[in-house]
């Protein structure tokens, strides 16, 4: 569906019903370079067992328009937006990396609107070598092959799929090589507040992490989770993309967090 | 590297697609050879077939061991996903029917193989889709075919049996500005030697049953999704980006993007036409597969040995390869196709009709036979076998002469392969000396 927010065309995704507010809602928020694409699977099932879903692409991403949010902390601030603006009380919020910390900031600045909180393949920061934002100044899509590389646990590498048939790095390598990753980049680099956004927050809290997460270490997802007083989970064999290299382990994360909150 | 992963070629052929399976470490792909797959719970089955998970329902549409050859082919040729079908003209009708409606239209390359010819004129004209069919390389025929109804631009990036190298940049270049998708024929080249996804083609279709397999003892098909394709921005595909009634109104474009295509024609063609890829012939394919880069560097050196050699012999009128240099669609192929432009090669002998004949028939190693891509030696003549339902205007544009002798080159030793024809030769030269004396 689409909406309007600050005078923008925004995209979500509502995983294939129309968006109800009156629903529990699940909001899917994607990481550096995605969109709502990555949470395909998963937004279907929430959709079609009795929740409101959104997943939308932040300003400038694939199916919406806009400039490109420079700051985790206008992120927060868009979603207070995007939530107000579709009649939406309160959620669960769901963020995959980059994702997680403007889940982080909303929290922050409006508890109020949070049922509860969830990071996928995440931390409290997520450094990004220069190098990297170098890259992305020249091109997102060279930038792409370089997260996609780190990104993807061996698995993927290996041309395994969830879905049958499909190369889920071709398809990340599509959805990203057109989108503003160096805003994303700069975004989560300059991004420090994490850890007292963490202190500050006091809602139902779950971190899914990845085994062979190489982009947000497992050892800093854990770390995040301890300062959130939050339960983790953690799926073996994975990399950074779970959502998308594991998407019925963290649906079925998903389904036993959210059904019980 | 391809677009779809990290591994280089010769690695992805071997590997891409399947991990050792834990219950028996299984080192070989194992064949799934089953119908269907139990469900873990009506939950399970209810999220599987309303696309909440990824997994196998049945095997029409999908199927553990071809997911494996499906991953590993798209892994092949740089694409965001690949489905297999039972023949190679199956992927063709396939992706037809699922980009295409009635009232709609196609434009064609004009050297293409006999049966897919036939499908685009007569099979598909039943079902009032047009097709106009053009010299492919030709920038201004290209655009001036194009119509408001069409829906894709086809052509083989080798034709059958003419072997002209298809411009893809600039073929990809004129369709995609306007508006339309590039479907490409990739079977003589195989992503060994050309990736049409790299040139900017947004679709590869292969009958897996020639090179790709090698051995001739399986008929398969695929179809490789670019993703690179907007298909809501051409605005001419309202299947890919409106509410699909059968599936609770889904919008394929809208929920899986770069992979829109593919999904639907898993879930719509795959559904309805149910041209599925047996589990045991995806892997005796997935067998051919793994040494693909190596057989195709033999049929390569073979072809380029067998044209030269044929360019010494007199009773050899003429060759046609398209790393030659008289070859129309040489300075393409040099472009596209750095390590050879493929093993087929055409020719024709003293004696015309008679004299091609008196060829095969004398053939001792090279078998006469309707395939091409075995790693033998197979010819045949098109004129009266493949491309028999031609009308002779159109045999003219699809490049078949009557005298015309197609070889596949197979990876057997050289010399044997020289010998054989030799004999081929002679055979001619005597039918060519029999017809004269008959006209004294």
């Amino acid at each position: 569906m689409e909406c309007t927010i600050r005078g923008a065309k925004t995209y979500a995704a509502t995983g294939g019903k129309d968006f109800n507010s009156q629903l529990d809602t699940v909001v899917f928020l994607h990481g550096t370079g995605l969109d709502h694409r990555c949470w395909a699977l998963q937004t279907r099932w929430f959709a079609y067992n009795g929740y409101s879903v959104l997943a939308p692409d932040f300003p400038g991403h694939s199916l919406s328009e806009g400039n490109p949010l420079t700051t985790i902390e206008d992120m927060g601030n868009w979603l207070i937006d995007l939530l107000n603006t579709m009649g939406v009380k309160r959620a669960h919020i769901v963020g995959h990396s980059q994702g997680f910390l403007s889940a982080l900031e909303l929290t922050r600045q409006a508890p109020e609107l949070v049922a509860s909180l969830i990071g996928i393949g995440t931390a409290a920061a997520i450094p990004v070598n220069p190098a990297l934002i170098e890259a992305a100044q020249r091109s997102s899509a060279e930038a792409a092959n370089m997260l996609l590389q780190w990104g993807f646990g061996q698995k993927t590498h290996m041309g395994i799929s969830a879905v049958p048939g499909m190369q889920p790095l071709a398809i990340g390598r599509q959805i990203m090589s057109d989108n503003p990753i160096e805003a994303d980049l700069r975004a989560c680099a300059a991004y420090t507040d994490g850890e007292q956004a963490a202190s500050e927050i006091n809602v139902p809290t779950h971190l899914i992490l990845a085994g062979q997460d190489k982009l947000t270490p497992l050892r800093a997802g854990l770390a995040v989770a301890r300062q959130l007083n939050a339960d983790h989970s953690i799926i073996e064999g994975y990399g950074h993309m779970l959502p998308i290299e594991a998407p019925k382990q963290c649906l079925q994360q998903l389904r036993n967090i959210i059904t019980k909150t | 590297m391809s677009r779809s992963s990290y591994l280089k070629p010769d690695t992805i052929a071997l590997h891409s697609g399947y991990t050792p399976e834990s219950d028996h470490g299984s080192r070989a792909v194992p064949i799934y050879q089953t119908t269907s797959y139990v469900f873990e719970s009506v939950s399970d089955a209810s999220s599987l077939f309303n696309v909440e998970q990824g997994g196998h329902i049945y095997s029409r549409i999908t199927n553990p061991t071809v997911a494996v050859l499906e991953q590993r082919i798209a892994a092949l040729e740089g694409g965001v996903g690949a489905i297999c079908t039972a023949s190679g003209m199956s992927a063709l009708f396939t992706t037809f029917i699922t980009l295409c409606s009635a009232g709609d239209h196609i434009v064609s390359s004009a050297q293409i193989y006999g049966s897919t010819a036939t499908l685009l004129r007569h099979t598909l004209k039943r079902l009032n889709i047009d097709c106009s069919f053009i010299p492919i390389n030709d920038e201004h025929a290209l655009r001036e075919a194009i119509q408001p109804n069409t829906k894709l631009v086809f052509c083989e990036s080798i034709g059958n049996p003419g072997l002209e190298v298809a411009d893809l940049p600039q073929i990809s270049r004129v369709a995609n500005q306007m508006g339309l998708p590039v479907v490409v024929d990739a079977t003589f080249a195989t992503p060994s030697l050309c990736r049409p996804i790299d040139h900017g083609a947004n679709v590869v279709v292969h009958s897996v049953t020639k090179w790709m397999g090698g051995h001739g003892v399986a008929v398969g098909g695929a179809i490789v999704d670019g993703g690179q394709f907007d298909w809501a921005a051409s605005g001419r595909f309202p299947e890919l980006t409106e509410p699909y009634a059968p599936f609770h109104g889904i919008r394929f474009w809208e929920e899986y993007g770069p992979s829109a295509l593919a999904m639907k024609i898993r879930a719509e063609s795959m559904r309805d036409i149910g041209a599925a890829l047996s589990p045991h012939s995806a892997f005796l394919i997935l067998q051919g597969i793994e040494t693909l880069s190596l057989r195709m560097k033999q049929h390569v050196n073979n072809a380029k040995q067998v044209t030269e050699w044929l360019q010494t012999q007199e009773d050899a009128l003429w060759v046609n390869h398209p790393d030659m240099e008289s070859n129309p669609s040489h300075q393409i192929a040099a472009k596209l196709f750095p390590n050879g432009a493929g093993s087929m090669v055409c020719f024709g002998v003293v004696g015309g009709r008679a004299g091609g004949a008196a060829f095969i028939d004398a053939l001792q190693l090279a078998s006469n036979l309707a395939n091409v891509g075995d790693s033998r030696t197979v010819v045949l003549h098109p004129g009266t076998t493949t491309h028999s339902r031609l009308t002779p205007k159109d045999m003219i544009a699809a490049g078949i002469s009557e005298d015309l002798i197609r070889v596949s080159v197979g990876i057997e030793d050289i010399s044997d392969i020289k010998a054989d024809f030799t004999r081929g030769l002679r055979a001619a030269k005597r039918a060519a000396e029999s017809q004269i004396k008959e006209a004294q």
